[in-house]
């Protein structure tokens, strides 16, 4: 592909560098943003709200200025590595998301497992036998349990993802069959059936299909009404992929990023400050976390996004390296 | 100005979906770039972001789409929704593990022989295999690859085999398990309950009456039902594809000629005719058969699937080699002691009590531990094996993403379609449509058509079907169920798969096909089959039968069925009454001369006079039951020249509705504008809604003079009808209770004879006991009235006891009184002890042939349960669409 079909220009290093330039400035601010949502909302700090609206402390000023902090980061990286090539931005990029959902999957999988064990030990009344009355109180507590449970097995799951190198994600697909297995048998042939069963099915599919989005955008897995598209140039394919990424993919992003975390009471940001759980009783505690997936999907799309911007903004200039994008049988 | 921005909508969507980009982040996109230009033109032109809104602002929009993002996935109530990766990663398991290819080979080897036995055998197969993995481009690939070149080799028709592969490919969608039934069922049973709201309030408008009769209530359905639902459907349709292709191989039989098999058709045939049979249908039968018995969920079903897949892939893929049927075998036998186990022992681990429990529940054990071995081993297998285990778990990873992540874009979407008021002008384009139900149905059927040229059948289910399924459900006019209409919009997306341009199953089958069978002859290939797919579309929709029965079926004849004195049941249980009255009429009298004969003098005078007024009631009751039909009939009658009026008048105030509903929006903004310098305004609007009276009054003046007249008379038909029907529901339980209670009386003198021994103790307890041992005596007088209390009809006995008690029990006590009362008690029982042993010995008989006949009839309100002969006929019966709009 010459790039004179690009207006005749000999060479346009402009837009991929902006492309670049870009990319790493959004993730910036979605970055500062999320430290921002945590430590305003969830640590109860005055942030850039309370600063913009003129009662700002020093704390709120100086988490506001953390946005221009990350953009100049942002610039000064990209600056630095003028070298790199779009290419390789975009499977770097893709690859800390990579990393990303499979933290994402080692949280879920751990807490889930070590959840599930400890509503079962407390339906059955065994808990008090483990550990103790007092801890076994403490642990119908859902703001006890999230803190000093949930929370130091997320840490484990991060540590864990650094040290594994694969997708993660999938094994919740044979999880989930695993879990309803288990309830069979245990309904059928034990007659023994609890609401936290059904909220393991429940926890690992909602976080099944929300992480494995990402992954299937890399991998063209999303239908794509090709009645023109299968026709198109690679370079119209690009364009409409950029373009697209541009006007649709982030604005959804941002619009779940704002919506559920804009406010102390927003969709996102209730469920998981309070600690949310079922109404159910005996179920599992991590009705809060399941808000979070959402959360997730937003960021690990927000991340794709940038990857597959700069993928499709390289596939246009006809930069070396495309990938043939294929769609797949299953469907 | 928000119609303009729903425009804008429609408009950025068209553009998005048609260059390509992803449907799952387009659908979304469009929606809040549309919601953010109305806020920032509101904003602009007119100071408020929200003023280009039908209701609501901007952010609460956005925010409500976030909140059905949740939705999906956060409430139990959506559960049935988890049984889409399960069946997914049975599909795929089934697929990766070649089950397809075997069949294809060896059922072209059975059926290739007969005329058109090629095309045959692949229907056969594509129905197979819609019943196990459900995946339509896997399907349509295999049989590509394996059966196309065959049929291609034996001169079939390019078109005949091409239609054939494509079509059966496609059959997934509609026989059960299928992914688009369950996201029917999902998006359906939210519309139920929508629909059931606006049917109610349509119900209070036009007739003035507060609340509506629980019969006329909207169905809602679940995946289960769906999956029962489609069964028979998709039996028709593979019928309909096997009878087109033998017709057409005896008319044409140089097109589709029989292929003679070359090897020998001996036992060493049959018996890999059964192995590769027996396992997918056995598959089928786990996972069909324990939701259509109504066992397992749906999502439970999906797992055993699953597991089953599994284990069909653990030998498969070790397929020749030494030990590979062990894991099987293993699953087998495990799944054998299961059954053995369930049947012999009680296995519940929470009432464990004896010894032979335990040793049920530890044999139990084992044999999950077995089971669990099995599916170890074959997941280890698939796992070490060509990765099959890491190629399934992503595919399905990568499939349940792509449907759901479509699944939440649509719930944004639909955020922004309401905030533009397009669902409000939908419900107005279908319900201002001429021609009552059935023409708003063959739009909305046309329209689905139509779109699934250019739409993928998730698109259609999630778009489309929220916001036309309320409209429908909700119309009197047919009183569809949710079920039907949801396998009519099945069947119906089913096509969306093969019509070009954007048709999956062609662009898969293109795929694989030879460079030598022209796209063109693929086209005219799936005409035909679209053609049959609409054809099975009509005989669903003129014999809805053929989806409402078998849920009924199973709804009725569970442990959880409607007694049959629900008021919902109350139709078709009149209507079976009816017709065995017809039948055992004669018998039912002369069982009632019978019983009359019989002497009842025995019993106390109370309920001797009861049950002999009884008999009376039954020729009242069957004579109001005849009265009632009759009544029905003239209302059917007269229903023949009141329908046209009826809903010419109904249409009539529906505009007025809408005009008044106009005018009182108009009414709260003037009331706004109380500021002088809004007179102008204000005088603008005051003449609106003067111009708005007006229209109402000249509509009002177009309501035909006959209409009050008429109404009231059909109204009067309707009452009369009612009061029947409801004197004889009392006429009959009159008729039915005195013998139902007295029989039961009578069949407790057993327990009644025992409590003989207690009774009498207590005197010589009484007469010499202390003040002391009152209290003690208290507590044994209780236990006596609760044993008493047990058996029916000592209701007189147990208040002397508890005199009785009372007289001992108070702070003087008094042991006369109490001795006078337990006497009275005692006299009580030995009298009652006297009466029961002669009515059981000289009436209980007669009594029992007069209630056996009367029971199914006048009876059968009084029953707990209706036998299996009524629930099959309330079966058959509930799966009529009945037209109730004459109600409304």
């Amino acid at each position: 592909m010459s790039s004179e079909a690009f207006g005749g220009q000999v060479d346009a290093p402009f837009i991929p560098k902006a492309t670049r330039l870009f990319g790493w400035c959004l993730l910036a601010v979605m970055l500062v943003y999320l430290i921002n949502n945590f430590l305003t909302f969830g640590a109860g700090l005055p942030g850039p709200l309370d600063a913009v609206s003129g009662n700002g402390s020093a704390t709120a000023w100086s988490l506001t200025a953390l946005y221009p902090i990350g953009l100049i980061l942002a610039v000064v990286y990209v600056g630095n590595t003028g070298a790199r090539t779009l290419r390789q931005d975009s499977a770097f990029i893709s690859s800390i998301n990579a990393y990303f959902i499979r933290a994402a999957f080692w949280c879920v999988l751990i807490v889930g497992l070590a959840d599930v064990t400890i509503s079962f030990l407390r339906v059955e009344g065994l808990l008090e036998g483990i550990v103790g009355e007092q801890l076994a109180k403490d642990l119908g507590r859902s703001h006890f349990r999230g803190p000093y449970v949930h929370m130091p097995l997320l840490g484990l799951s991060v540590i864990i993802a650094t040290f594994t190198r694969t997708l993660g994600f999938t094994w919740l697909a044979l999880l989930i069959v695993v879990a309803e297995l288990a309830i069979v048998f245990m309904r059928f042939i034990f007659s023994y059936e609890q609401a936290f069963m059904a909220d393991l099915v429940r926890f690992w599919y909602g976080a099944l299909f929300l992480f494995a989005s990402a992954y299937t955008l890399l991998e063209e897995g999303h239908v794509r009404v090709d009645v023109f598209y299968a026709g198109f140039k690679t370079k119209t394919k690009a364009l409409v992929n950029a373009v697209c990424t541009l006007t649709m993919g982030f604005t959804l992003c941002w619009t779940i990023l704002i919506v559920g975390m804009g406010q102390k009471s927003s969709v996102i940001n209730s469920p998981i400050f309070n600690f949310e759980t079922t109404q159910a009783g005996f179920g599992m505690y991590v009705k809060y976390m399941m808000a979070g997936f959402l959360g997730v999907f937003a960021v690990s799309m927000m991340i794709q996004f940038v990857s597959y911007l700069m993928s499709a903004v390289a596939d246009y200039y006809g930069h070396p390296g495309g990938r043939d994008h294929k769609p797949d049988l299953t469907h | 100005m928000e119609l303009l921005f729903l425009l804008i909508l429609v408009l950025l969507m068209a553009v998005a979906l048609g260059s390509g980009y992803p449907v799952a982040f387009a659908l979304p996109g469009c929606s809040i770039i549309t919601i953010a230009l109305a806020a920032l033109c509101g904003y602009l032109f007119s100071g408020d972001p929200s003023a280009y809104f039908a209701q609501g602002g901007p952010w609460q929009w956005l925010s409500a789409g976030v909140t059905n993002l949740r939705g999906v996935y956060w409430e139990p109530e959506r559960d049935t929704l988890i049984a889409i990766p399960l069946f997914i990663f049975m599909g795929i398991m089934l697929q990766r593990s070649k089950i397809a290819e075997d069949l294809l080979i060896t059922m072209a080897q059975l059926f290739g022989p007969v005329p058109g036995g090629l095309g045959i055998s692949v229907v056969f197969v594509g129905a197979l295999l819609a019943a196990t993995t459900g995946i339509v481009g896997a399907t349509v690939v295999a049989m590509g690859l394996i059966s196309l070149p065959a049929m291609l080799r034996n001169n079939y028709s390019q078109s005949l085999a091409t239609g054939t592969i494509a079509a059966s490919g496609t059959l997934g969608q509609i026989i059960p398990p299928s992914i688009v039934l369950i996201i029917l069922a999902d998006q359906l049973s939210s519309a139920a309950d929508q629909a059931g709201t606006a049917r109610k309030a349509l119900f209070s408008e036009s007739t003035g009456e507060l609340s509506m009769p629980s019969i006329f209530d909207v169905g809602s359905t679940s995946a289960g039902e769906m999956f029962l639902g489609a069964f028979l459907p998709g039996l028709v349709l593979v019928a309909l594809y096997m009878i087109y292709i033998l017709v057409y191989a005896f008319i044409k039989p140089d097109k589709a000629p029989p292929v003679p098999y070359e090897g020998k058709y001996d036992r060493a045939f049959m018996m890999k005719v059964f192995l590769t049979l027996f396992p997918p249908l056995a598959l089928i039968f786990l996972v069909l058969g324990s939701i259509i018995a109504g066992i397992a969920t749906v999502n439970q079903a999906g797992a055993i699937g699953a597991g089953g897949a599994l284990i069909m892939a653990g030998y498969r893929l070790k397929e020749g080699e030494k030990r590979a049927y062990w894991p099987a075998l293993l699953a087998i036998a495990s799944l054998i002691a299961i059954a053995f186990v369930l049947a012999l022992f009680n296995t519940n681990v929470k009432a464990i009590h004896t010894d032979s429990d335990r040793f049920g529940v530890a044999l139990a054990v084992v044999a999950v531990i077995g089971l669990s071995i099995s599916l170890i081993w074959s997941g280890w297998r698939a796992l070490r094996i060509e990765d099959t285990l890491r190629g399934v778990m992503i595919e399905t990873a990568k499939t349940t993403s792509l449907v759901f992540i479509i699944l939440l874009g649509a719930a944004i979407l639909t955020a922004a379609f309401r905030a533009f008021g397009g669902e409000h002008l939908v419900k107005e384009f279908l319900n201002g449509l001429p021609g009552g139900f059935w023409t708003k149905f063959i739009i909305v059927m046309a329209v689905i058509f139509i779109l699934g040229f250019f739409l993928d059948f998730i698109e259609i289910a999630v778009v489309v079907v929220p916001i036309v399924a309320p409209i429908l459900l909700a119309d009197p006019g047919a009183n569809i169920t949710a079920v039907w209409l949801g396998v009519m919009i099945g069947l119906n997306i089913q096509t969306s798969f093969l019509t070009p341009p954007f048709g999956f199953a062609l662009f898969y089958l293109r795929g694989v096909a030879p460079a030598t069978v022209k796209t063109l002859q693929m086209y005219k290939g799936v005409i035909v089959f679209i053609g049959l797919q609409l054809t099975a579309l009509a005989i669903v929709g003129a014999v809805p039968q053929l989806v409402n029965y078998l849920p009924n079926r199973v709804a009725f004849l569970s442990d959880t069925a409607p007694p049959p004195r629900n008021p919902r049941l109350s139709y078709c249980i009149d209507r079976y009454v009816t017709e065995e009255i017809t039948r055992n009429g004669d018998a039912i009298a002369q069982a009632v001369i019978d019983a009359k004969a019989i002497n009842l003098d025995i019993l106390p005078r109370k309920i001797a006079a009861d049950a002999i007024k009884s008999f009376d009631n039954v020729d009242k009751a069957i004579e109001n039951l005849k009265e009632a039909n009759l009544a029905e009939q003239r209302i059917d009658e007269a229903s023949e020249g009141y329908r046209p009026l009826h809903s010419q008048v109904r249409a009539i105030e529906a505009d007025i509705r809408k005009l008044r509903n106009e005018a009182d929006e108009l009414n709260v903004l003037i009331g706004r504008l109380n500021d002088p310098s809004e007179l102008n305004d204000r005088k603008a609007l005051e003449a609106r809604v003067e111009k708005l009276n007006a229209e109402m009054n000249a509509l009002q003046q177009t309501i035909p003079s006959g209409w009050e007249a008429a109404y009231a008379k059909f109204n009067e038909l309707n009452k009369a009808e009612s009061d029947l029907r409801r004197a004889y529901t009392r006429a009959s339980a009159q008729a039915y209770e005195p013998i139902g209670e007295l029989l039961a009386v009578i069949d407790g003198s057993e327990a009644f004879r025992t409590l003989e021994a207690d009774l009498r103790a207590i005197r010589g307890r009484l007469d010499a006991a202390t003040p002391e041992q009152f209290e003690e005596l208290v507590d044994v007088i209780q236990d006596m009235e609760r044993n008493v209390r047990a058996v029916e009809g000592t209701s007189d006995i147990r208040s002397a006891l508890s005199k009785a008690r009372r007289a001992i029990r108070s702070r003087n006590p008094d042991q006369e009184k109490a001795l006078a009362e337990y006497g009275k008690a005692l006299a009580l029982y030995t009298d009652q002890l006297d009466w029961r042993a002669k009515a059981e010995a000289e009436i209980a008989p007669a009594l029992r042939t007069y209630e056996a006949a009367v029971r199914d009839t006048i009876g059968i309100r009084q029953q707990p349960k209706m036998t299996r002969e009524q629930a099959l006929f309330v079966a058959g019966c509930a799966s009529d669409h009945r037209d109730i709009s004459l109600h409304f």
